[in-house]
C-alpha cells in the first residue's frame, strides 16, 4: 500500500471512525471510571480521566451490602419469561394471520395495534387493578403480563412482515412431501424464520429488562427489578454515583453478551425482505 | 370508512372496558381485602398478636434505606402491641414517588403508610385517600411536643381545618453568614430586619481598593427557588402571599430592587440558582445567603468555624421556608390505631431521634430539638428558631407555574428596571391566585 493511499485512509476511513467510536463508547468509559474511583476522587475539585487510587469497592458494596443480584435475577427471570412467552404467541399469531385466510383478520390485526395506541401510563391504574384483583401483584408474573400486553402487538405486527415475504411455495413443498402443516411449520418455516425470530426476541428482552414504569408499581423488595433498584440510588438531595455507575456497567454485561451471540442473526432479522428476489 | 369506523369501535370499547374495570376495583367501591403482599400486610399477623403494617418510604442513599430498616426492626421488636412494620423502599424518582403512590392508591392498592411531601395533598385529600387525623392527634399525649405552628401548615396544605399529615422532619431555611466579614465591616449579627438590611449595606466592599466590589452583602437567588428567601423579605416587611398587592408586600419587593439596584449582590443575581449561591458564598463572593442544613456540612467543610447562621430576623412579619417530609395514613389501612402508633414513633419517639441525627434533618419534635446534639449545633439551631414562623408557598393549581416560570421572569424584570415593584407585584399576585 502506498504511502498516499494509506494517509487517505486514514483521514477518510480509521480518524471519522475513531471519532464516532469515541463518541459512543466514551459514556460507557465514563461510567466505568466512575465505578472504580474512590470517594475523594469521585466528589472532589479535580477530574480525573482514569482513577489514581483504583478501588472496586462499589462492586464490592453492591453485591455485598446491597444485594444486587436479587434485582439481576428478577430482571432475568422476567426479561426471560416475557421473551419466551411473547414469541410463542406472537409466532403463532402471525403465522395465523399471513397463512390463512379468515373472518374479521383484518379487524383482529386492528386490535392489536390499539393496544399499543395507548399511552403506557394510562394503562397503569387499570392494569394495577386487575393484578391486584387476580393476586398477581407482586410477583415477577404481573410484570411479564403487564410487558406482554404491548410486547405481543408489535411483535405480531413485526413478524408478519417477516412471515409475509416467507413464499408459501416452502410449506407447500414440504406439504407435498408428505408433512402435515405443524411438521411443516416446525421443519420448514420455523429454521428459515429464526433470524427473525432472534431479532424480535432481542428487541423483548431489551423492552422487558430496561422497564421501569409498570416495574415500580408492580414489585416490591423481594421483586425489584434492576431500573427500579438503580433508581433507588437517586436520591431527593444527592446520587450514589459509584454504586449507580457499578450497577449500571454490570446491568449492560448481560444484553452485551445477548447481542454478541444474537449479532449475525439480527442483522439478517432485521433486514430480511428487504431485498426482494 | 367501514375500516375507520371498527377502529373507532374497538377503541371506544377498549376504553370503556379499562374504565369499567378500574371502577370496579377504586378503594370507595370496594372492601375487598387486598392482594399478594398487601393481603399478608393488612391483616392480623399470622401469631395473632398484633396487626402487620406495609410502609412505603424513599431513602436518599443505601445508608439511609439500612437507617430506616433498623428503626423499623427497632419498632417491631419494642413497641407493646405487637404491631409488625413492613418497610418497603421506593425510588423518589425526581418526585415520581408520590405519583406512584398515588396510583396504587387510586388502584386500591395503598400501603396503610407512607412518607409524603406536603405539596401532593390537595391531590390525596381530593380523592379521599388519606385518613383525617384530627383525632388521633387531639389525644396524643404528645401533641404538645411539636409545635403548633407545623400542625398550621399541614392545616394549610390540606386547604381545610383537619390534618391529614403527620410532620416527620423539616428543612427550615436560615441565613448562612461569614463571621471575619462581619467583624471586617463592624457588623454584628442582625437582630432585626433593619439591621439586616444595614449588615447587607455594609458588608459589601471593596477590599482591595480598585473601585471594584470584592464582597457582596448579600447572595440573592432570581432563578427558580428563590422565592422561598424572597418571601422572607416580603413577609419582614408586614406582607404575605396572601395579598401581594398590598402596600407592604411591595415595600418588601422594592427592598429587594433595592439591594439589586444599589449593587449589594452580584449582577448575576437574576439568574443565579441554588449552585450560583453556594458557589458565590464558599468562594468568599458573599457575606451571606440563604439556606438549609443540608449546604452546612459544605459549608463548614470550606470555612472552618468562619461560617455561621442566624434565623432571618423579624420586621413588621417573620417568614421562612420550610422544605417537608411527613408521614401519611391512608383511608383504606385497617389498621389505623396501629399506623397511628407507627407515625407517632417516627414523630415524637425513639424513630425522630434516630433519623434527624443520622440524616442532619431538623426534628419536629421539641424533645428531640433540645438534644445537644442540635442546640450545640449552630445551624440547627438557625433552623430550630425559625420553625414557629416557617411556612410554605401556598399549594394552589398555579403553583408550579408561579414557581417555575412566572416567579423568576416577573422578579428578573423588577430587578432589570423593567419593571416597578407595584407593576411586578401585581403580576405575581395574579399568577398565583388566578382562578
Amino acid at each position: 500500500m502506498s504511502k498516499k493511499s494509506f494517509a487517505n485512509k486514514c483521514f477518510t476511513l480509521y480518524l471519522p471512525l475513531g471519532l464516532i467510536l469515541t463518541f459512543l463508547i466514551f459514556p460507557f468509559y465514563w461510567t466505568f471510571v466512575t465505578s472504580i474511583k474512590p470517594e475523594h476522587e469521585l466528589y472532589g475539585a479535580t477530574v480525573t480521566y482514569w482513577p489514581k487510587d483504583l478501588t472496586f469497592a462499589s462492586y464490592q458494596k453492591l453485591f455485598g451490602e446491597f444485594n444486587f443480584l436479587l434485582p439481576m435475577f428478577n430482571s432475568l427471570l422476567v426479561a426471560t419469561i416475557t421473551t419466551v412467552v411473547t414469541l410463542t404467541v406472537s409466532t403463532s399469531a402471525a403465522y395465523a394471520f399471513t397463512r390463512f385466510d379468515f373472518k374479521g383478520k383484518r379487524i383482529f390485526m386492528s386490535l392489536f395495534l390499539t393496544n399499543n395506541m395507548f399511552p403506557n401510563v394510562l394503562l397503569l391504574i387499570p392494569l394495577f387493578a386487575i393484578m391486584r384483583s387476580v393476586n398477581l401483584l407482586y410477583t415477577p408474573l404481573s410484570l411479564v403480563v403487564a410487558y406482554a400486553t404491548f410486547t405481543i402487538p408489535f411483535s405480531v405486527w413485526m413478524l408478519t412482515g417477516y412471515l409475509k415475504d416467507l413464499p408459501n411455495s416452502l410449506e407447500e413443498a414440504a406439504m407435498i412431501d408428505g408433512a402435515n402443516r405443524v411438521k411443516a411449520f416446525f421443519n420448514v418455516v420455523l429454521p428459515v424464520l429464526m433470524p427473525s425470530i432472534i431479532a424480535t426476541g432481542v428487541y423483548i428482552f431489551i423492552q422487558s429488562w430496561n422497564e421501569y414504569t409498570f416495574a415500580v408499581l408492580f414489585t416490591n423488595e423481594a421483586t425489584r427489578t434492576i431500573p427500579v433498584t438503580l433508581n433507588n440510588l437517586i436520591g431527593q438531595l444527592g446520587v450514589q454515583w459509584d454504586l449507580l455507575t457499578a450497577g449500571g456497567i454490570i446491568t449492560i454485561i448481560p444484553v452485551c453478551v445477548l447481542f454478541f451471540f444474537a449479532q449475525k442473526q439480527l442483522i439478517e432479522g432485521l433486514t430480511a425482505g428487504s431485498v426482494k428476489g | 370508512m367501514k375500516r375507520l369506523l371498527v377502529i373507532t369501535l374497538v377503541a371506544l370499547f377498549s376504553v370503556g372496558l379499562f374504565g369499567c374495570t378500574a371502577a370496579s376495583n377504586s378503594p370507595s367501591t370496594t372492601d375487598e381485602t387486598d392482594s399478594s403482599t398487601n393481603k399478608n400486610t393488612n391483616s392480623e399477623s399470622d401469631d395473632g398478636e398484633g396487626p402487620t403494617l406495609t410502609y412505603w418510604y424513599w431513602a436518599d442513599n443505601s445508608d439511609y434505606s439500612d437507617l430506616m430498616q433498623n428503626i423499623i426492626t427497632e419498632f417491631n421488636e419494642t413497641n407493646d402491641k405487637g404491631i409488625t412494620v413492613v418497610g418497603e423502599e421506593y425510588p423518589w424518582d425526581g418526585g415520581g414517588f408520590m405519583e406512584t403512590l398515588f396510583t396504587a392508591s387510586v388502584g386500591g392498592g395503598a400501603p396503610d403508610v407512607a412518607t409524603f411531601k406536603l405539596t401532593s395533598t390537595p391531590l390525596f385529600t381530593a380523592n379521599d385517600l388519606l385518613a383525617n387525623l384530627d383525632d388521633y392527634i387531639e389525644n396524643w399525649d404528645k401533641k404538645d411536643d411539636i409545635d403548633p405552628n407545623i400542625y398550621d401548615i399541614m392545616k394549610t396544605a390540606s386547604g381545610t381545618d383537619s390534618i391529614y399529615l403527620m410532620p416527620w422532619n423539616t428543612q427550615v431555611l436560615y441565613v448562612y453568614y461569614r463571621p471575619s466579614i462581619f467583624e471586617e465591616a463592624g457588623v454584628e449579627v442582625p437582630t432585626t430586619y433593619e439591621e439586616f438590611l444595614t449588615a447587607i449595606e455594609k458588608t459589601t466592599m471593596d477590599t482591595d481598593g480598585d473601585g471594584q466590589t470584592d464582597i457582596y452583602g448579600f447572595g440573592m437567588r432570581g432563578a427558580t427557588g428563590g422565592q422561598e428567601p424572597w418571601g422572607s423579605f416580603i413577609h419582614a416587611r408586614g406582607g404575605s402571599f396572601d395579598d401581594l398587592t398590598s402596600e407592604a408586600s411591595i415595600r418588601g419587593m422594592q427592598d429587594f430592587i433595592d439591594i439589586y439596584e444599589n449593587g449589594y449582590v452580584p449582577k448575576t443575581a437574576t439568574t443565579d440558582g441554588f449552585n450560583e449561591i453556594i458557589a458565590n458564598f464558599k468562594s468568599g463572593h458573599t457575606a451571606m445567603t440563604i439556606h438549609h442544613t443540608g449546604s452546612s456540612a459544605d459549608m463548614v467543610e470550606t470555612f472552618g468555624d468562619d461560617v455561621s447562621a442566624f434565623p432571618f430576623p423579624a420586621g413588621e412579619g417573620q417568614w421562612t421556608s420550610m422544605g417537608d417530609t411527613e408521614n401519611v395514613i391512608f383511608e383504606s389501612s385497617e389498621h389505623k390505631d396501629a399506623a397511628f402508633e407507627w407515625v407517632s414513633y417516627l414523630a415524637a419517639e425513639k424513630g425522630q431521634e434516630d433519623w434527624t441525627v443520622a440524616t442532619g434533618n431538623v426534628p419536629v419534635s421539641k424533645t428531640v430539638q433540645e438534644l445537644d446534639f442540635f442546640q450545640e449545633n449552630e445551624f440547627m439551631k438557625a433552623s430550630i428558631d425559625g420553625m414557629s414562623y416557617a411556612g410554605i408557598v401556598p399549594i394552589k393549581d398555579t403553583t408550579t407555574e408561579w414557581i417555575n416560570t412566572i416567579w423568576p421572569n416577573t422578579i428578573a424584570s423588577a430587578l432589570l428596571g423593567e419593571r416597578s415593584a407595584d407593576e411586578a407585584m401585581e403580576i405575581l399576585h395574579e399568577g398565583l391566585h388566578e382562578e
